[in-house]
């Protein structure tokens, strides 16, 4: 009797606390997709496993040989770290300037908000290869940007930028923009502006409100933001590889050599997977920060 | 469900629609469709403004461009082995080819069904496809900063020239035959590329860049970032028809060379278009337009006379092609994976 009670209200309470969202029928509305993610994404996920598994280039024999040779030669570790670093770059340098893009489009009126909105988005759609190939003449060394500091006297020779890392970490910054003004967007407007006059009012000065206010309350959009241009800046391979050259390496590129010049599909399924672990790693405690922080403010 | 406003025919109805429409480019591609693989620069620009139409007007069907260097051609057609190919027709350079041949990627060629095949030159009679022309390479350098043509790959170490030098990885065929050839004239070749390497580091404070992929080679001399860097003879000439500042150096101490070919990829859903997408290539009329400017083409039917840029620039006549230097690429093929990495050492900053 008394179990049957407590199911009813363990019932009752899952009931209120969790709304059912799905039935089991409309669980069922899920499966396609997983399938075709299981068929698209987990299998050929298997196959590169795989593949890396192989010890030589023509498939004979199964082994580590390829994690041995990766983790065994400091060179690989440097293309590694070289890549997660410029990842972790770039990414400031967009919430450096992303971030009070999406405060002035939270602040906006509907209007201008939506023209703000609209110019943030545009560069989404264009292609990549188009975006990047305008950086080129932006950053030539007869391009926009030296003629400019030339005319106006500000240098007396042409500063190097394509095919240098600053370079590489400004384009990507543009580039990926969107991916950080967005997210962070949504969580500035869902701020209370109460908030910040109740903090005003309390005594603190605008800097402290800032600090103490809203940038706390808006971790959640910068965690999300940084996640998403993480991940897409430490992958880019074309912005890598048209801005940086050959000279910068960074993992794109060299798997791409390893799989296509060097013909080495199973260093290069080696080399995927263990970039593809320390890329997931990041976003992974990038989004534990994000988590963590939020609850001890809620809490 | 009922109150979204959103029945269940609706939805159907809906489906279908998408379903015919992402159906479409299927459709379409089923009335002849031919999809070819070309290089960038002047092969592409070639291909496109002189075979395409020629093929269209020949066959009534149509022929889609794919641009990717050898080596990206023969990586996407063996992880394609076993379904159908994404190209029907795939370029190649010497070097690619062989690799090409050892997985078995190609058809042989139909020399019986060849309208032009028997006019080519002996030399660039392959029965696993014919060769349509010889790429040749040597300096392209900017007229209006250096003053004197160079004439060796000595030149590019000239001091003046410090951040001025461009290059370009090895997953090309200019990247490979420069580094074979530098080792070369320094004393080694293909079964000896230390040399090579020696020379690279000596030249590395003169390097202003190293594009990744031969298509942003042109980028750096359009946008001036570097004045001198090894490149292809015909490349030159079709960035220098778009008013580029550039002019082609010969290089005294010989002219590197490769036979560039076309082929039927096994498996192509298209086999007899094909055949006359290349026996096209190969046709004296294309291979004459084809040698005009802006592409100086090079040919290799012996009804068609060299281009007077190359007779000046490359070999006076067809019979001195074979005069060119041209290196064993089962040997380079040997040593490619282990030379990309060094080189990926040396030149990394």
């Amino acid at each position: 009797m008394n179990a049957a009670v407590a199911e009813g209200v363990t019932d009752e309470l899952r009931r209120r606390t969790l709304p059912r969202l799905f039935s089991p029928v409309e669980w069922q509305l899920a499966l396609p997709l997983a399938l075709f993610l299981i068929a698209f994404f987990v299998a050929p996920l298997i196959g590169l496993a795989v593949v890396s598994l192989y010890c030589e280039p023509n498939f004979q024999t199964l082994g580590l040989v390829q994690y041995r040779r990766l983790f065994g030669d400091s060179f690989n570790l440097g293309i590694v770290a070289d890549t997660l670093w410029l990842g972790a770059k770039a990414t400031l340098l967009c919430l450096v300037f992303g971030y009070p893009l999406a405060w002035v489009c939270a602040r906006a009126g509907p209007r201008l908000r939506s023209l703000l909105l609209f110019i943030v988005v545009l560069p989404i759609l264009t292609s990549v290869v188009v975006r990047t190939f305008a950086w080129i003449v932006i950053l030539g060394r007869q391009g926009l940007f030296n003629r400019t500091l030339l005319a106006l006297g500000l240098s007396d020779a042409p500063i190097d930028l394509l095919f240098t890392e600053p370079g590489v970490i400004i384009v990507l910054a543009q580039v990926q923009m969107p991916l950080m003004v967005l997210p962070l967007l949504t969580s500035l407007q869902r701020i209370d502006p109460n908030l910040a006059d109740a903090s005003a009012a309390l005594g603190a000065g605008e800097w402290r409100t800032f600090r103490r206010v809203i940038l706390p309350l808006s971790l959640p959009g910068i965690a999300a933001g940084c996640t998403l241009v993480y991940a897409a800046c430490a992958t880019a391979f074309i912005t890598q590889t048209l801005i940086g050259g050959a000279r910068h390496l960074y993992m794109p590129l060299f798997l791409y050599q390893q799989a296509s010049g060097a013909n080495d599909w199973p260093f290069a399924a080696a080399l995927a997977i263990v970039f593809m672990a320390a890329v997931l790693l990041v976003v992974l405690l990038l989004s534990l920060l994000g988590r963590a922080r939020t609850a001890r403010i809620y809490a | 469900m009922s109150n979204s406003g959103f029945s269940r025919r609706h939805l159907i109805g809906t489906g279908l629609a998408l379903g015919t429409w992402a159906a479409m480019p299927r459709l379409a591609r089923a009335a002849d469709m031919l999809v070819a693989a070309t290089f960038p620069g002047t092969w592409n620009d070639a291909h496109k403004a002189v075979l395409v139409p020629y093929f269209h007007k020949a066959t009534g069907a149509d022929a889609t461009l794919t641009i990717m260097l050898a080596t990206d051609e023969i990586a996407k057609l063996s992880a394609a082995k076993g379904s159908a190919p994404p190209f029907d027709v795939a370029i190649m350079d010497e070097g690619p080819l062989l690799d090409g041949l050892d997985q078995g990627l190609f058809d042989k060629f139909p020399v019986a069904k060849s309208r032009h095949y028997g006019e080519l030159l002996p030399v660039f009679q392959d029965e696993w496809g014919p060769k349509i022309s010889i790429q040749a390479i040597g300096i392209g350098y900017n007229p209006k900063k250096i003053k004197i043509p160079p004439t060796k790959w000595d030149d590019l170490f000239n001091p003046a020239y410090k951040g001025r030098v461009g290059l370009t990885a090895l997953n090309s065929t200019l990247g490979m035959a420069f580094m074979v050839d530098l080792a070369r004239v320094n004393g080694g070749g293909e079964s000896n590329i230390e040399p090579a390497f020696t020379a690279l580091k000596k030249l590395l404070p003169n390097v202003g860049a190293i594009s990744a992929n031969l298509g942003a080679h042109a980028a750096l001399f359009q946008q001036e970032q570097i004045d001198i860097a090894p490149y292809n003879f015909n490349f030159v000439q079709t960035l220098k028809a778009k008013g580029v500042d550039v002019e082609f150096a010969r290089l005294e101490t010989g002219v590197p060379a490769w036979r560039t070919s076309l082929h039927t990829v096994k498996g192509a859903q298209k086999p007899d278009l094909a055949l006359a997408y290349i026996d096209g290539h190969i046709d004296p009329e294309i291979q004459a337009a084809m040698s005009k400017p802006p592409y100086d083409v090079i040919p290799t039917n012996s009804k068609v006379p060299l281009p007077p840029e190359a007779v000046r620039l490359i070999a006076p006549s067809q019979a001195d092609l074979s005069k060119l230097v041209y290196f064993d690429w089962r040997k380079i093929n040997q040593g490619r994976s282990a030379w990309i990495e060094q080189f990926n050492r040396e030149i990394k900053i």
